[in-house]
């Protein structure tokens, strides 16, 4: 009696005092009722004020009236992609509660480092549990998502990368507006026609001008049907290192520097939203950009608009293709079963065909469920903007394999950022493209160590 | 030179810089009354052609423009009152009282101001998430409700007071904290006005720690709603941008323009005079 | 009330024995324990715990779990990387503190012409005072803006190549510096205008009697007067500069090719940005900032404060 006494009096004070692990796991296979109706979900999401925020709001909506007493979604702002996942970071930390929420949507390349934290229940168990089919998600959206056949989050937010141009400055400089440049070599011959100057020598129209976005580097990898770091592109193990300063990338780097170099491309830094402004005031007349500036450019720029397949560096059209971007919905596991398949509702009820129609017309972003490119309101959509259609055409023909799965490392932000500085220090002559590639993946190392390290030591 | 070229010539100089200074203001305001078309023009257009408000409404359509203006309000205030207080009483014992390790206590309260708040950021959120104080008044008012700057400048006021006066009054009977409230603090109105704009200024720009710790829009500070302006899909058009700017500027811009006298008064008599 | 008639700050209270009363030490504790208290909590304890965290490596979520000691630092000081840091800390705090004090006692100065309205120029002169660093960098980015932006905008206008103000490596640090030294200036006009105000007439006339010009005037009359006011400015603005940090994440995150991240950038990088969570490691680089702004401020102390001229 002593005992039970003493271990209920350690049970309390450990509770009172949240030391130790306050944050239980529940798995969603068993049946905990809840104490209280509606559940609670918290929803977190990197969607500031606009279309996309207002979009998820009406859905978050629709699922509230839906299940009116039963389940009740909060979905919050919390910043930039980076912030969201910083405060995620932040609240296993706490270890808290109630500081964690129950859904997240964090990044794609946040993905390796979300499955090692082991917070999160991957969406296999609600799958497997529910018999859920995903005969109708678009493979190649989920590839980038799943290890070994086992989907860890749900895709949402997907975007492709595109190239967009000015028909009209096509059609001044010759070329034909209807077929626009597959290969960087064409780019590049395009761009010289396209280059114009005033009289005093001063260049008032450039060829082509993208961001240094590191994501347009792992797209011509994958495009050039190679993987971005090693054993098996991240995804046999935890990738030990980068391979972006392999033959091929280093030559994308090096015709962008030429580029830059030669004068028929501006240099706009690495904000994409600089780019994108730019294009958009004529400064360049062709452009990378994600299918998710689409609506945008359409509706602010004064020449008529065209959109190609990203292009490639290789001369082989028959392999590779483009990794789907964007981000994913994750379940957090420190909280009770039935908050979990709550928030597992709330997921089903976003990929449905019919709301997934709602938000690819409503963002732009792609539609995940195929059946939602036979909605009318959608196909009613692609009228309005065909030039989707090349963002639709475009994962269709991509084969899905390690490559095209695109790079999965715990480290991946960092790794963008240190592409993006080694393509910099190239473009800006202060190394030539291998040596610039060369010193990246050097200085990326180190972190990718410490990260395999400490996930090897959990 | 005479006396009206040379007058002349002043005002011309003066209006110049002057005009170079406000410039970033001048845009800012001229920006927001214009259409995205007009900013997206290369050269960018300086003169609204047809002044437009649109871009305010849209503002106040993204963000909780009116809860954010409260929260910030209520958080800057209490941070200006604390201040005040928690200030006024450590450099009122710097400034008159006599105690060991004195030199010492100044150069830790020092010491604060070189602390980078980077350093501390972390361990003050986890004892925010630790004690439940996430997403709430208390955890953007606590961290700041004490200044080692404040002491500083109050001290170095209260450093010029003459010493006899102070005697005079012990002699005659008055407690500190009465020599403290019915003497001192009338004498130092200028320079208690002064702290308190910096002070609210100071809290009412912060924006790394309000984002660290609010979770939710109604929560949240001014500058956050501004700040998260950049990052929506309309950040591609800066009129969007430069109307939550200006929007933000106005209680700060009338602080400065009325309470500017203030300020002067207060860094004259006394701290920084010889 | 008159100035005391003083020299130096331990002059205030006339030599007296070193004898407390008990009762002014308890009051004193009183007075100060309010500030005590909540440093303690928000300011100290936590410098602590970093200090602490700075001997771990952090594991993928940010926890301390791997005790390093001082190894952490031996790779830090080691590397090439924390060089340019300092280099660009060093730099930024030069390219903002020296023009921005020059600049504001140059137009303090203006705005002492005895003409009507000055007091119209005083006030419109502290408008970037009422800026945030937010809303100011927000500006600047539209004017630094590589494709669009305002300045290069006024150069094409002038048949000008255009600049590279955060694209280019050698521009970026000193278009951030200029943003900072904008956002400066109002303070520095308000507190050395103040400064200038306190200096009686008397003095100038007296001097004027004696034959002074105008920049003999400024140079044995003015500026020393105005010491403590500018010794004041030169420590705080210092600090400033050397924690700055809303500027150069708004204008460029830290680049381009990392030219402008400095020490507090490079903190707040390896804490928070890019899926970052290195707490360890920017906790060591927190503890060399904090030995670098005591060393600076105590050098400005110890070397410039006895220069300063209270009367």
């Amino acid at each position: 009696m002593r005992r039970l006494a003493l271990a209920v009096a350690a049970a309390l004070f450990a509770a009172a005092c949240g030391g130790g692990a306050t944050v239980q796991q529940a798995s969603p296979l068993d049946n905990a009722t809840p104490p209280s109706k509606p559940v609670e979900v918290t929803f977190w999401h990197g969607f500031a004020a606009g279309a996309n925020q207002d979009a998820t709001n009406a859905l978050v909506q629709k699922f509230n009236d839906a299940h009116k007493g039963d389940i009740h979604v909060t979905a919050t702002y919390q910043g930039t992609y980076d912030d969201t996942l910083a405060k995620l970071k932040a609240a296993i930390q706490a270890n808290q509660p109630g500081t964690l929420p129950s859904l997240s949507q964090i990044y794609d390349i946040g993905t390796r480092f979300m499955i090692d934290s082991k917070a999160i229940q991957p969406m296999q168990a609600f799958i497997d549990h529910d018999k859920f089919s995903t005969a109708d998600l678009e493979p190649n959206i989920l590839g980038y998502y799943s290890i070994g056949g086992k989907l860890y989050s749900m895709p949402w937010n997907i975007s492709t990368p595109l190239l967009y141009y000015n028909k009209d400055a096509f059609r001044e400089a010759g070329l034909d507006p209807e077929k626009p440049p597959q290969t960087l070599d064409q780019i590049r011959a395009a761009a010289e026609k396209l280059t114009k100057k005033d009289g005093s020598g001063n260049i008032t129209q450039y060829g082509f001008g993208a961001a240094i976005y590191g994501w347009f580097l792992e797209q011509l990898t994958a495009k050039a049907d190679l993987q971005f770091c090693n054993n098996g592109n991240g995804r046999d193990k935890n990738a030990s290192k980068v391979l972006f300063n392999q033959p091929e990338d280093v030559k994308i780097v090096d015709w962008w520097t030429r580029m830059v170099g030669d004068g028929v491309a501006l240099n706009t830094g690495r904000n994409t939203t600089d780019a994108q402004n730019a294009f958009k005031a004529g400064r360049f007349a062709m452009n990378l950009e994600s299918t998710g500036a689409l609506r945008g450019y359409q509706s602010s720029v004064k020449f008529q608009l065209g959109a190609g397949f990203f292009p490639r560096s290789t001369a082989n059209a028959g392999v590779g293709g483009a990794i789907p971007g964007g981000a994913s919905l994750w379940i957090m596991n420190g909280k009770p079963s039935y908050e979990q398949k709550a928030a597992w509702e709330f997921v089903k009820f976003l990929e449905q065909p019919d709301n997934m129609a709602y938000w690819h017309t409503h963002t732009g972003y792609f539609p995940v469920d195929k059946k939602a490119l036979n909605d009318p309101a959608d196909q009613a959509w692609v009228q309005q903007y065909p030039l989707f259609r090349a963002a639709i055409d475009q994962l269709h023909a991509t084969k899905l394999d390690k490559a095209t799965q695109g790079c999965l490392l715990g480290v991946m932000p960092q790794t963008r950022q240190a592409a993006e500085v080694g393509i910099e220090n190239a473009i800006l002559k202060k190394a030539s493209p291998q040596k610039a590639m060369d010193d990246a993946a050097a200085a990326i190392q180190p972190q990718i160590d410490q990260y395999n390290q400490a996930v090897a030591a959990k | 030179m005479s006396r009206s070229i040379r007058r002349g010539l002043s005002y011309l100089v003066l209006a110049a810089v002057t005009f170079v200074l406000l410039f970033p203001l001048l845009y800012a305001i001229s920006g927001s009354l214009m259409s995205a078309q007009e900013l997206s023009r290369y050269p960018p257009a300086l003169i609204p052609s047809s002044p437009r408000l649109s871009s305010f409404a849209d503002v106040l359509k993204a963000i909780p423009l009116a809860r954010q203006y409260l929260n910030s309000a209520v958080v800057s205030i209490v941070v200006m009152l604390g201040q005040l207080v928690t200030a006024t009483s450590a450099a009122y014992a710097f400034g008159f009282l006599r105690f060991p390790l004195r030199n010492l206590a100044f150069a830790v309260f020092l010491a604060t101001m070189m602390i980078p708040w980077e350093a501390v950021i972390i361990p003050n959120y986890l004892f925010m998430a630790g004690n439940g104080l996430l997403n709430t008044y208390p955890a953007l008012i606590l961290p700041f409700l004490a200044t080692g700057f404040g002491t500083f400048l109050l001290r170095q006021f209260f450093l010029t007071f003459p010493r006899d006066l102070f005697e005079a009054a012990l002699v005659d009977g008055c407690g500190h904290l009465r020599f403290l409230w019915t003497i001192l603090v009338p004498l130092s109105r200028p320079a208690l006005a002064s702290l308190g704009i910096y002070a609210f200024l100071q809290t009412w720009n912060q924006y790394f720690w309000p984002l660290l710790v609010t979770k939710t829009s109604t929560m949240q500070t001014l500058q956050i709603g501004i700040s998260s302006l950049r990052d929506t899909e309309a950040a591609t058009a800066p009129n969007f941008i430069l109307a939550g700017v200006v929007l933000a500027l106005i209680p700060a811009l009338f602080l400065i323009y009325v309470g500017q006298r203030h300020i002067v008064r207060g860094l004259t008599s006394g701290a920084l005079r010889g | 009330m008159e100035a005391a008639q003083v020299r130096g700050r331990e002059a205030v209270f006339a030599p007296v024995l070193h004898r407390y009363r008990a009762r002014e030490v308890g009051t004193a504790l009183l007075f100060l324990a309010p500030s005590l208290v909540l440093f303690g909590l928000f300011t100290f304890w936590p410098l602590v715990r970093t200090f602490d965290l700075s001997f771990y490596g952090s594991d993928i979520i940010g926890r301390p779990t791997l005790f390093v000691g001082t190894r952490q630092y031996g790779q830090l000081l080691a590397s090439p990387a924390l060089r340019d840091t300092l280099v660009a800390t060093v730099l930024f705090a030069g390219m903002t503190v020296i023009p921005s004090l020059v600049l504001g006692l140059v137009l303090a100065l203006l705005l002492q012409a005895r003409i009507a309205a000055i007091g119209v120029f005083r006030t419109l002169m502290a408008t970037p005072f009422a800026f945030s660093v937010a809303t100011a960098a927000v500006v600047f980015a539209i004017f630094y803006n590589p494709g669009v932006g305002v300045f290069n905008g006024f150069l094409q206008l002038l048949h000008l190549r255009p600049v590279g103000w955060l694209t280019n490596p050698s521009a970026a640090l000193p278009s951030v510096a200029i943003a900072s030294v904008w956002l400066q200036l109002g303070y520095n006009v308000l507190v050395l205008s103040a400064g200038l105000q306190a200096i009686p007439d008397e003095i100038y006339e007296a001097a004027r009697l004696d034959g002074a010009r105008v920049l003999a005037m400024i140079r044995y009359v003015t500026l020393p007067l105005l010491t403590p006011s500018l010794f004041f400015l030169l420590v705080v603005t210092t600090i400033i500069s050397l924690q700055s940090f809303g500027q150069i994440h708004i204008l460029t995150r830290g680049g381009p090719a990392n030219s402008t991240t400095t020490l507090v950038y490079a903190i707040y990088y390896n804490s928070f940005a890019f899926g970052n969570s290195n707490f360890g490691l920017s906790s060591a680089m927190a503890v060399v900032l904090f030995a670098i702004v005591v060393a600076i401020t105590a050098a400005q102390f110890g070397l410039l404060e006895r220069r300063v001229f209270y009367r």
